[in-house]
């Protein structure tokens, strides 16, 4: 059993859209945070109803020393829909925890995500001067991101994109196996939440470095 | 889901995945890709001669998911 101080070390709060269009950025995401021993840390992996979702969010920052916010759909795609504030809400509360909380939080640091370079401007220019990278809508660019980030933000010393983003596809093979073996269908691996879907990363690896 | 270094050499699978500059063949356990070609097709015909050495080739999508998994032809 790890002390609160450790798990808050390697705890990442991921902070990004759950539809299925985002699904082949965020499965990449979780695999590359699990991969180089980190904890990811999301708002979907309880679903106690009783929790209000606010104060479920609030905890998981203030849990967390990492953070990785995606504000790529912050842009409504279609005419009259609605922008979607959820991202850009979450990112303030965590960069406000980080500002006013207590001297451990201080050293909370996160990586923000967009689209396009600079596209972040045509809406949150307040952000100028924050980490922001571009993931294009690439999943590997979003793991290249991700495992320089964490050698720049924590000192690690960890395996190449390349190595990374291999295993990762190893991995979807093996999932797919896995997951068809125990009675899923093609449909139900497309949805399968995020919980689940940590599972499969977590005994994958385990296997391999055995 | 066993590990792949306890495979025999033609059992081992042959990936073709998605790289910055191309598409790279990756046979399991192997550090470095076999070849990177500047893209997928290309790839996939420079497979075939892995498949009727034995290998499983797993095709993949640009998202890492399975697009076409063909079976190897002869298992030494």
């Amino acid at each position: 059993m790890t002390s609160d101080g450790e798990d808050f070390a390697r705890n990442v709060f991921i902070n990004c859209p759950f539809d299925a269009k985002y699904i082949k950025l965020l499965r990449p995401i979780l695999f590359t945070i699990i991969y180089l021993g980190y904890n990811p840390r999301i708002a979907s992996e309880r679903s106690d109803s009783g929790e209000a979702r606010f104060s479920k969010i609030c905890n998981l920052i203030n849990e967390s020393k990492f953070s990785i916010h995606d504000i790529s759909r912050l842009k409504a795609s279609r005419r009259l829909e609605y922008y979607r504030l959820n991202m850009p809400f979450e990112l303030g509360v965590d960069i406000g925890c980080r500002l006013f909380g207590n001297d451990k939080v201080k050293g909370k640091r996160c990586v923000i995500f967009e689209k396009e370079k600079y596209s972040y401007q045509k809406a949150l220019s307040d952000l100028s001067g924050f980490d922001i990278k571009a993931h294009n809508n690439k999943p590997r660019k979003i793991v290249e991101e991700l495992r320089h980030w964490f050698v720049e933000n924590d000192g690690i010393m960890a395996d190449s994109v390349t190595r990374i983003w291999d295993n990762f596809n190893l991995f979807m093979t093996d999932f797919e196996l896995a997951a068809t073996a125990k009675g899923y269908e093609q449909k139900d691996i497309q949805k399968m939440g995020v919980h689940e879907f940590i599972f499969f990363i977590k005994e994958w690896l385990s296997n391999k470095n055995k | 889901m066993s590990k792949s270094s306890t495979k025999s050499i033609s059992s081992r699978r042959a990936h073709i995945i998605s790289r910055d500059d191309g598409w790279a063949i990756k046979i399991e356990g192997n550090t470095k890709a076999t070849k990177v070609y500047q893209n997928k097709d290309s790839a996939i015909k420079g497979a075939k001669k892995l498949v009727e050495k034995g290998h499983d080739v797993i095709v993949h999508k640009k998202d890492g998911s399975i697009q076409a998994w063909e079976k190897g032809k002869k298992d030494k």
